[in-house]
C-alpha cells in the first residue's frame, strides 16, 4: 500500500513537469476521431508492432507478459511484434516514417522525437482513445506527447537520471553513505582514489551517457527552470553559468575521477565494470534497477541517490533530468487505427505495470494491482521521484534532431576537453540559436 | 531493249530484284523482330535498373537543391546550391574532414592493401602446397558479416581487456596505449579503423588476382624461364603485366570502395571520437538519419557519386598504356 501511495504522490509530484506541451507542430495525422472506446472482443484484427524490447533489454519481460495477457484477453487481435536495437532504431523507424511504412502500433520517444513525426502528418491522435483511459493515465504524464493540445502517445514509464554506488567500494574509502553535499562527493572521490578505487564511469563512444553526467552537473549549478528554457528555446545557451558548470564536470574529469578508457567504451561495458566493482559511482537511468536487481551478487551492494547541489543559491535537491520518454504511439496510416489507438493504451497499460513491478522505471500510469514486489532500488527511485520538484527532460529528447545533435557533439567535446565552458556556450549559441 | 538489255534479261533482272526485295525485307523484319526481342528481354532488368539505381540518383540530386528538415517532404524549401555551399564550407560538418580520411584509406588500400593481395596471389599462383586451404583462410573475413568482424576488433582493441594489449605486454611493451583506449583517442583511432578495413578485404582482392595469375599461359612462364629470368623476373615482367586489367579492376574496386566505406567504421567508431574517424557515408548517415537533414544528406550522397565516379575515370585513364607515339591506349 505504501508503494502505491508513494507512486500516486509522484503521480502528483510530477505536476511541476515544465515539459508539458513541447511540441508546437501543426499535425496533419489521423483525427483520432471515431476510436472505439471498447476494444472489439470478435472482430479479428492483425496488428503490428516495433518497439526496442531486445532479448538483452531490460524492458524484455514485461513487453512479453503484457503481450501475453493481451492475446489472452483479446484473442481476436493477433499482434505481430517485432524488437530491434534501440540505436539502429532510431534510424529504421525514421526511414519507414519517410516512407510511409510504420507498423500500426511503434515505440518512440516522446518530444522532439516522436514531434518530427507528428509534423509530418504520419501519427494517429489518440484523443478518442485517451478518454477511456483518462483516469488512470494522468494528463500530466500525456505532456510530452502531446502536440498542439492533442495527444499522439501512451507513455509507459518515466525514468531519472540516478546516482547509482558502490556502497562496499564506497566503504573501503571510509563512507557508509553516499555524500549529500558536494564538497563531502569530491572529498570521497578523493578518498576513493587514494584508495586506488576509480570513482566514475561514463561511456564516451555513446555521447547520451555522458549527458547523464554533465546534464546533472549543470542543473545542479544553474536550476532545473533556467535548463529547461534553455532546452526548449527559451534561453539562449549563451549562459556564464552554464559555462562554469562544464568546467566544474570537466575539472572532475581532469582530476582523474572518469576512467580515461570510458571514451572508447559502450554504455554497456560501463555498466558491467560497475557491476564488476571496477567503479565506484555510475550515473545512468534509472531503468538499470531491473540489471541492478537481477544480479544477486550486486544488489545488495548498490544504492541511489540525486546528484548533490552544486551552487545552493540556483539550485537544490529533488531537481532532477528525466521524465516519461518511453512512448507507444499508433501509424496514421494504420487501416485499423481506432482500435490500434484502444490496443495501444491496453497494451501500454500493462507494460508499465510489469515494467515497474521489474524495475524497469517508475510508472507513467497509476499503478495497480500487488506492488509490494518492487525492488528496493525502484523503491529508492520512487523515494527521490516523490521529494522532486523540478524536472528537465533529457536534453537529446527535448531538443529537435539537428540541435540535439549539434548538442552531443559538444558534449562530446566537453568530455573529451576539447573545447572548456566558454567554447562550449559560444559554440552553442552559434550553432543552434 | 532497254538500255540496251533484252527483255528476258529485264525481266529477270526485275525478279532478282524482286527476290533482293523480299529477302531484305525479310531481313529487317527478322532484324526488327530481334530487336524488338532484345528489348523485351532487357526491359525488366532495365526497369529494375532505372527503379533502384536510376531514379534515387535523380531523386537524390533533386532534395540536394531542397532545404529538407523533415521525415516529409511537404514544406521543403528550395534553397539552390545552399546545402553544397554549406557542405564545402561549415566546420561543424567537417566534410573535408571526412573525405580526406576517405582519401587516406583509398590510398592505403592502393598502396598496401592491393601489394599485399598480389604477393598473396602470386605465392598461391604458383602452386604450393596446401593453396585451397590458403585461399579458404585468406578469403575468409571476406565472407564473415562486417559487423560480427567490427565487433571483434573492438574487443580486440578493449583498453580493459583486449587482445592488443595483451599480447603488446606478452612483447613486454607496455604503456603503448594512448590516452583514451586505442578507438578513443583521436590520432590511434583512425589507424585503428583502418587497419581491419585494409585486413578484411585483402582477401577479396587476393582471389580476383588469384584468378588472373592461374591463367596466364604456362609456355609464357617457360619461355621466360628458358631466357634465364628467376622467379621474381618472370612474376615481374610476364605476370602482372598480364593480368594488369584485373589489376585495375581491383584499383578501381579499392578506391571506391574506400569512398564508400560505412560498415566496419559505423560498427567501430561511429566515425568519433570528435569525427576524428568521420568518412563521407556516416557522415551522410549521421545527417539523414540523427539530424533529419534529408536535404544534406541528400548532397553528400550525390558528391559520393561524383567522386567514384571520377576516381573510376580517373583510374581507367590511369591505366590506359602509352604506344609508341606516347599516346594513351586502352588496356584490354
Amino acid at each position: 500500500m505504501k508503494l502505491k501511495k508513494v507512486a500516486a504522490t509522484l503521480l502528483a509530484s510530477v505536476m511541476v513537469l515544465s515539459m508539458a506541451a513541447c511540441g508546437t507542430g501543426s499535425d496533419k495525422g489521423g483525427d483520432g476521431k471515431g476510436g472505439a472506446a471498447q476494444l472489439s472482443k470478435d472482430d479479428k484484427i492483425t496488428l503490428s508492432m516495433w518497439c526496442i524490447a531486445t532479448e538483452s533489454d531490460s524492458n524484455r519481460n514485461s513487453y512479453e507478459l503484457a503481450i501475453d495477457e493481451m492475446k489472452k484477453e483479446y484473442p481476436n487481435i493477433t499482434l505481430n511484434w517485432e524488437a530491434f536495437e534501440n540505436q539502429s532504431y532510431k534510424t529504421k523507424i525514421k526511414a519507414a516514417v519517410a516512407a510511409d511504412e510504420l507498423p500500426d502500433i511503434f515505440f518512440t520517444w516522446s518530444c522532439a522525437f516522436l514531434g518530427d513525426f507528428v509534423k509530418s502528418g504520419k501519427v494517429y491522435c489518440l484523443d478518442e482513445a485517451y478518454k477511456s483511459y483518462a483516469s488512470e493515465l494522468p494528463e500530466v504524464m500525456m505532456g510530452n506527447s502531446t502536440y498542439d493540445g492533442k495527444h499522439y502517445g501512451v507513455p509507459l514509464t518515466m525514468n531519472i537520471v540516478g546516482l547509482f554506488a558502490n556502497m562496499d567500494l564506497l566503504k573501503e574509502a571510509g563512507y557508509n553513505e553516499i555524500p549529500g553535499t558536494y564538497d563531502d562527493f569530491i572529498k570521497c572521490c578523493d578518498a576513493l582514489k587514494a584508495k586506488g578505487i576509480m570513482p566514475f564511469g561514463c561511456a564516451g563512444s555513446e555521447t547520451w551517457c555522458v549527458t547523464e553526467y554533465l546534464e546533472s552537473v549543470i542543473e545542479k549549478s544553474i536550476g532545473a527552470d533556467a535548463l529547461n528554457d534553455i532546452f526548449l528555446g527559451r534561453a539562449t545557451w549563451n549562459n556564464p553559468d552554464v559555462a562554469s558548470a562544464v568546467d566544474t564536470f570537466q575539472k572532475m574529469v581532469n582530476d582523474g575521477y572518469f576512467d580515461p578508457n570510458g571514451i572508447s567504451l559502450t554504455n554497456d561495458e560501463v555498466k558491467a565494470n560497475f557491476m564488476k566493482g571496477q567503479y565506484a559511482f555510475y550515473m545512468n537511468g534509472t531503468w538499470n534497477c531491473a540489471d541492478f536487481a537481477g544480479d544477486a551478487n550486486f544488489f545488495p551492494k548498490v544504492k541511489v541517490a540525486e546528484f548533490p547541489v552544486i551552487n545552493a543559491d540556483k539550485a537544490k535537491l529533488g531537481q532532477l533530468i528525466g521524465g516519461p520518454s518511453d512512448t507507444l504511439a499508433v501509424a496514421a496510416s494504420s487501416k485499423n487505427a481506432a482500435a490500434a489507438a484502444t490496443y495501444t493504451f491496453e497494451l501500454g497499460k500493462r507494460i508499465c505495470h510489469y515494467g515497474y513491478l521489474d524495475g524497469c522505471g517508475l510508472p507513467a500510469w497509476t499503478p495497480y494491482g500487488d506492488t509490494s514486489k518492487v525492488n528496493g532500488l525502484t523503491q529508492a527511485v520512487a523515494e527521490i521521484c516523490n521529494k522532486a520538484n523540478g524536472y528537465v527532460l533529457f536534453g537529446d529528447t527535448a531538443m529537435n534532431a539537428d540541435e540535439a545533435n549539434t548538442y552531443l557533439d559538444y558534449v562530446a567535446q566537453v568530455y573529451g576537453c576539447k573545447v572548456d565552458g566558454a567554447g562550449f556556450i559560444k559554440g552553442l549559441s552559434k550553432d543552434i540559436r | 531493249m532497254i538500255c540496251g538489255l533484252s527483255q528476258s534479261s529485264v525481266r529477270g533482272t526485275g525478279k532478282t530484284a524482286f527476290l533482293i526485295h523480299r529477302k531484305v525485307t525479310i531481313g529487317m523484319k527478322e532484324k526488327t523482330f530481334k530487336k524488338i526481342s532484345i528489348f523485351l528481354f532487357l526491359l525488366p532488368a532495365l526497369l529494375l535498373f532505372i527503379g533502384v539505381l536510376i531514379y534515387p540518383i535523380i531523386m537524390s540530386v533533386c532534395y540536394s537543391f531542397y532545404d529538407l528538415r523533415s521525415v516529409s517532404t511537404t514544406g521543403m524549401q528550395w534553397c539552390g546550391l545552399d546545402n553544397y555551399k554549406e557542405l564545402f564550407t561549415s566546420g561543424s560538418i567537417s566534410f573535408w574532414r571526412a573525405l580526406g580520411n576517405s582519401l587516406l584509406l583509398a590510398a592505403l588500400s592502393v598502396f598496401i592493401q592491393l601489394p599485399l593481395a598480389l604477393g598473396l596471389a602470386l605465392m598461391l599462383g604458383k602452386g604450393i602446397k596446401g593453396e585451397r586451404a590458403y585461399l579458404s583462410i585468406y578469403f575468409l573475413p571476406v565472407l564473415i558479416s562486417t559487423v560480427v568482424i567490427g565487433q571483434l576488433w573492438r574487443k580486440i582493441y578493449n583498453p580493459d581487456y583486449g587482445i592488443l594489449n595483451a599480447v603488446l605486454s606478452l612483447l613486454g611493451i607496455t604503456n603503448v596505449m594512448p590516452n583514451g583506449g586505442w578507438l578513443g583517442n583521436e590520432a590511434s583511432a583512425l589507424w585503428c579503423v583502418f587497419i581491419p578495413t585494409l585486413w578484411q578485404y585483402v582477401g577479396y582482392h587476393m582471389l580476383l588476382m588469384y584468378a588472373g595469375v592461374r591463367s596466364v599461359s604456362p609456355e609464357l612462364r617457360e619461355a621466360a624461364k628458358l631466357d634465364g629470368a628467376t622467379d621474381a623476373q618472370v612474376d615481374w615482367y610476364v605476370v602482372i603485366p598480364v593480368i594488369k586489367p584485373i589489376i585495375k579492376v581491383s584499383v578501381i574496386f579499392a578506391v571506391t570502395g574506400s569512398l564508400k566505406s560505412f560498415d566496419l567504421i559505423y560498427v567501430l567508431t561511429n566515425g568519433g571520437p570528435y569525427h576524428a574517424t568521420e568518412v563521407p557515408s556516416t557522415l551522410m548517415i549521421n545527417m539523414l538519419f540523427l539530424r533529419n537533414r534529408y536535404g544534406m544528406g541528400s548532397t553528400i550522397a550525390v558528391m559520393l557519386i561524383l567522386l567514384c565516379f571520377a576516381f573510376a575515370l580517373l583510374i581507367n585513364w590511369a591505366f590506359k598504356e602509352k604506344d609508341i607515339y606516347g599516346k594513351k591506349e586502352h588496356v584490354e
